[in-house]
């Protein structure tokens, strides 16, 4: 304890030191917090293969989209298709969602999606003159698939980590929910960066929660058998390999048990999940909220995903499919959270790779930058879009060639922000998002 | 009827997670399978010639250590024919045996019955089983098999409707395997598999008016992925650094945009038009073709300051461009290491590395790019062949290569001769041509939480060896030796057995039991913590129950760490 305690001040020592570096105004010395009194849970749905933001949110006024309709030319989603929003604080340009996103636009409606425009991984603001005399740090190998993921998981900008934010902010509360019968991460799409952490370790479970062990038992043979397995698992190996797989079968065998015994006594839900691999992860998740009394649970950080959204090829046919998906089991699983009544304490927001091309390569689109992301919940402050909508013009402000958007809002600000409620303080947030001290506005402000 | 089966249950594969029960009945409704087999394939040893000279000494350790870099998984067989031999006329030997196929399987199943493309999905891995269990070409299968978690293709996605593809793009990397890897790399960008899977096929020179450019995703990921990587690579693959310390970047934007331009103008071949060209099965499995109308003609920038002159033909563009990603210094380490990593040791020394990129640029005749004596040099080097290993030598066994060696060591067989693993993926995380992206199923860079990652190590297949999967496997292992053996009287046709009549027989000598499955799947060196544990369950399980004893001790073998770890 008294180690974790020390790393802890280390660990606000350097975060003093960047923070005065990055300009910041003043940082207390922090005591031992407190344990948290309430329940809180992030829950992040990934798009793999980098949406297309610009036929996610589109705009719907007649001389905006007639700009988008020029510039997207095949890919361009008719106009009187797009479901209207009407945020409360308007740009001046009318928006629609998605034909597929009937869901979500509801629930925006309703003031429980925000959606934050042209947001992206940055080290620090940047504008195409930048980009294109190198005055300001960019992240590094843009628009490549797995380097833009890593960027948005860890936030790292130049540097390698072997960290995610996730995994750091549950590394930084470690001692808050000591109580706590399981890790502060789950993973229900396997491994992810995102969620590693330098002391704590996600646990990951299948989309539809964690495998028993065939053959183990509570007592008589099948409880034998278990034993001799665990002290197998436990043994000491000469190689790395065999430890580092031994360390995951001891993380299995003490874990399963505990989980599938929470979850038999979850309710049945009436909510109706869609049957989609996406549907079946959050209706999981709901399940694992739904016991998180059990389970003397207080701060959890949820990783699902879907796969897909790399369309190079036929974007107008596939495109559909998968934000129809998003948006049922998004809201489905808003539902959820409601039928438990904690959806003020649950949050559920999107990352993606990066968006994609304002232009067509034929039938599809490539690797850009900027997107749109969405954060729903009962603590969003919803029905408002957050940074700036880019005038969707080739060659326009922001358009780094063949309409790739430089981003106008941080990965940094927008992890910020959730981690800001989710009970980071102000002076640890540069531990979760490293550049923050580069943006002037550190909470976007779309949270309670 | 049956495709809609198929799919139906694929659909549904994730919730086996949910409950023992029904993760029980996916495993005999997955995995059945029966004894019998074929015995014309069974045995997967080549017959070398006789060589003049005694080759060194090979101890039965050692001989299971090169079997399981070498092949889909050492068995006493293969280890007497080594030792014999010696490695050098083993590696002579299986260089030169021609290439099992899957194709000709999969034309033929198609030929006597009405299946379907998702169907013939299944076959292709029923194929892909027979040949990595017992074709005669084990290390070229092997190599093959690691190509293809380098050149990613997959089932998951757009070639769903494509089994000959995909079969013909497997065989495709078979043949090639020990051959040019400048050929490789053409065939593989000319194969329509790759075409339709990063959307060469079809792309198009620029159309201005409707602000279409070239698809870059063909472009990018040969270069990020199949060949060079994103930084530049000194020749030990460690990373080159600018004077300001930070890496440099192998290509930037505008050579993406090039090599782009390049790739346009390829469709399915024999279309009256390049906007006609549809899938067929003749064609999937054919060259893709230049249309010359769409190929644009426009100078290109590549890397390292070539630019192609305007005006060239399609053929001449990629043959141009394909020269200069192959004769990239990058190459070497950056293949060199994956095939490592693939074969031998997660994490390879500097030397080691630049031994083999060393072999990649110049094979001892002056020849680029043969990739059978690199194969050649990355298992014969002392590295991979250590007197006393370190505790990062080695790696983890990707998942299907416990199964593989599993069945090889106990002639796993159904009595149809099927090995009905369509769902692979799902059973171990891991199937033929079934990665989840072209980013496989794991990352070359992958470092797991803990020891490794603190000491900067790296261990790809970790990546995949969560607690589910795991979980899941292990339970899989449970089915493929309690439930799946010899002396079940109950398999149905498709279910697959291992053969463990001779086991049966040592069922009252806890001892001789134990030893003789060390023998088989440890090379008879087993840990005394395992035999003790072993042998302590055992002695629960009466000595009438011999089937039990025998599974139990194969189980116990199979799930514990020491065998998934490949010394």
């Amino acid at each position: 304890m008294m180690t974790r305690l020390t790393r802890r001040r280390l660990l606000a020592g350097s975060a003093a030191a960047a923070a005065m570096s990055a300009g910041w105004p003043s940082l207390q010395v922090l005591a031992a917090p407190a344990p948290f009194s309430d329940y809180r849970a992030l829950v992040c749905v990934f798009l793999f293969g980098g949406n297309d933001a610009w036929n996610t949110l589109v705009p719907r006024s007649p001389a905006e989209y007639d700009v988008y309709a020029a510039s997207r030319q095949n890919l361009a989603i008719e106009r009187e298709a797009l479901l209207p929003i009407s945020p409360l604080a308007s740009d001046g340009v009318d928006y629609g969602l998605h034909p597929m996103m009937s869901g979500l636009q509801g629930l925006f409606e309703q003031g429980r999606l925000a959606i934050i425009n042209n947001v992206g991984p940055l080290i620090q603001p940047v504008s195409v003159s930048d980009y294109f005399s190198g005055n300001a740090a960019l992240p590094p190998q843009l628009f490549s698939h797995n380097d833009q993921q890593d960027q948005w998981h860890t936030l790292k900008g130049a540097s390698q980590s072997a960290t995610g934010w996730a995994g750091r902010m549950a590394d930084m509360l470690r001692t808050q929910v000591a109580g706590q019968q399981l890790a502060t991460n789950i993973s229900l799409f396997g491994n992810s960066l995102f969620q590693a952490g330098g002391e704590t370790v996600a646990y990951v479970m299948g989309p539809g929660g964690p495998v028993p062990f065939l053959g183990f038992d509570t007592s008589g043979f099948g409880l034998e058998q278990r034993r001799a397995f665990e002290r197998i698992i436990e043994a000491a190996y000469g190689s790395v390999y065999e430890r580092a797989f031994a360390a995951v079968q001891r993380r299995a065998v003490s874990t399963v048990d505990v989980v599938t015994t929470a979850l038999d006594q979850a309710p049945i839900l009436q909510t109706t999940f869609p049957a989609s691999q996406l549907g079946e992860q959050l209706r999981t998740v709901a399940r694992m909220i739904a016991v998180r009394d059990q389970l003397e649970m207080q701060r959890q950080v949820f990783f699902v995903a879907i796969g897909g959204f790399d369309t190079h090829d036929d974007q107008i046919e596939l495109q559909p499919g998968l934000l129809g998906d998003v948006s049922d089991a998004m809201s489905a699983f808003y539902s959820a959270t409601e039928e438990l009544g904690v959806a003020d304490a649950v949050t559920t927001f999107t990352q993606s790779d990066f968006g994609r091309t304002l232009t067509s390569n034929g039938t599809g689109t490539d690797h850009a930058w900027g997107s749109v992301q969405l954060v729903l919940g009962g603590s969003v402050l919803g029905r408002e879009l957050y940074g700036e909508y880019p005038l969707l013009e080739l060659g326009g402000t922001g358009d780094v060639g063949g309409g790739r958007f430089i981003p106008t809002v941080s990965s940094d600000q927008y992890a910020a922000t959730l981690a800001r409620w989710f009970g980071i303080e102000v002076a640890d947030l540069p531990l979760v998002a490293p550049h923050i001290g580069n943006f002037a506005q550190q909470d976007l402000g779309f949270m309670l | 009827m049956t495709a809609h089966h198929s799919r139906a249950s694929v659909d549904n594969a994730p919730r086996a997670a949910q409950g023992l029960a029904v993760l029980t009945l996916s495993m005999l409704l997955l995995l059945a399978g029966c004894g019998g087999g074929s015995d014309d394939s069974a045995g997967g040893v080549v017959s070398p010639p006789p060589l003049p000279p005694a080759p060194p000494a090979v101890s039965q350790a050692e001989a299971f250590r090169f079997l399981n870099q070498a092949t889909f998984g050492a068995t006493e067989a293969d280890a007497d024919q080594l030792r014999n031999v010696g490695l050098d006329a083993w590696l002579d030997a299986q260089i030169n045996t021609p290439a099992s196929l899957q194709l000709p399987h999969i034309l033929e199943i198609e030929s006597t019955s009405q299946a379907l493309a998702f169907t013939l999905q299944a076959d292709r891995v029923d194929i892909w089983f027979r040949n990595s269990l017992h074709g005669p070409d084990q290390l070229r299968q092997r190599v093959t098999f690691a190509l293809s978690q380098i050149m990613v293709v997959s089932q998951l996605g757009v070639l769903v409707q494509g089994p000959w593809a995909l079969a013909d793009y497997y065989d495709t990397l078979a043949r090639n395997a020990f051959g040019n890897f400048r050929v490789l790399m053409e065939e593989v960008t000319l194969h329509p598999a790759m075409g339709v899977y990063l959307s060469m096929r079809g792309n198009r020179k620029p159309d201005p008016a409707l602000n279409i450019r070239p698809d870059e995703n063909y472009a990018r990921e040969l270069m990020q992925l199949f060949s060079i990587g994103l930084v530049e690579l000194a020749i030990d693959g460690s990373v080159r650094t600018d004077s300001a310390g930070q890496p440099i970047p192998t290509y930037d934007q505008a050579v993406v945009e090039g090599f782009a331009h390049v790739f346009t103008g390829w469709n399915f071949a024999g279309a009256l038009t390049f906007e006609r060209a549809r899938p067929t099965i003749t064609n999937q499995t054919q060259r893709m073709q230049l249309y010359p109308a769409f190929h644009d003609t426009d100078p290109k920038q590549l890397l390292n300051g070539l630019v192609l002159p305007g005006g060239q033909t399609g053929e001449q563009d990629l043959a141009d461009a394909l020269d200069n990603i192959f004769t990239h210094p990058n190459v070497g380490p950056f293949i060199g290491r994956q095939l490592i990593q693939r074969l031998v040791t997660s994490n390879p020394s500097p030397a080691y590395i630049q031994r083999v990129a060393e072999t990649f640029a110049d094979n001892g005749e002056g020849i680029r790019g043969d990739l059978g004596a690199v194969i050649r040099a990355i298992l014969l080097d002392p590295e991979a062949r250590p007197a006393s290993p370190a505790d990062t030598a080695g790696k983890l066994k990707e998942p299907l290569l416990r199964v593989t060696q599993l069945w090889r060591a106990y002639d796993g067989a159904s009595a149809s001769g099927r090995y009905p693993l369509g769902q692979s993926y799902v059973l171990f995380g891991q199937g033929p041509l079934q990665a989840p992206s072209v980013f496989n199923f794991f990352s070359p860079d992958y470092a797991p939480p803990g020891e490794m990652g603190s000491r900067d190590l790296v261990a790809p297949e970790m990546q995949i060896a969560t607690e589910f999967q795991n979980t899941f496997i292990t339970n899989v292992l449970a089915a493929y030796t309690f439930v799946q053996n010899s002396a079940n009287p109950d398999l149905r046709p498709d279910q697959v057995a291992i053969d463990i009549d001779e086991e049966l027989l040592l069922a009252d000598d806890i001892d001789a039991l134990i030893d003789r499955v060390s023998e088989k799947l440890l090379a008879g060196d087993i840990s005394p913590m395992l035999r003790t544990e072993i042998a302590g369950m055992l002695e629960r399980i009466p000595v009438s129950d011999s089937t039990a004893r025998v599974a139990e001790t194969i189980y116990f073998v199979v799930t514990s760490p020491e065998y998934a770890y490949q010394r």
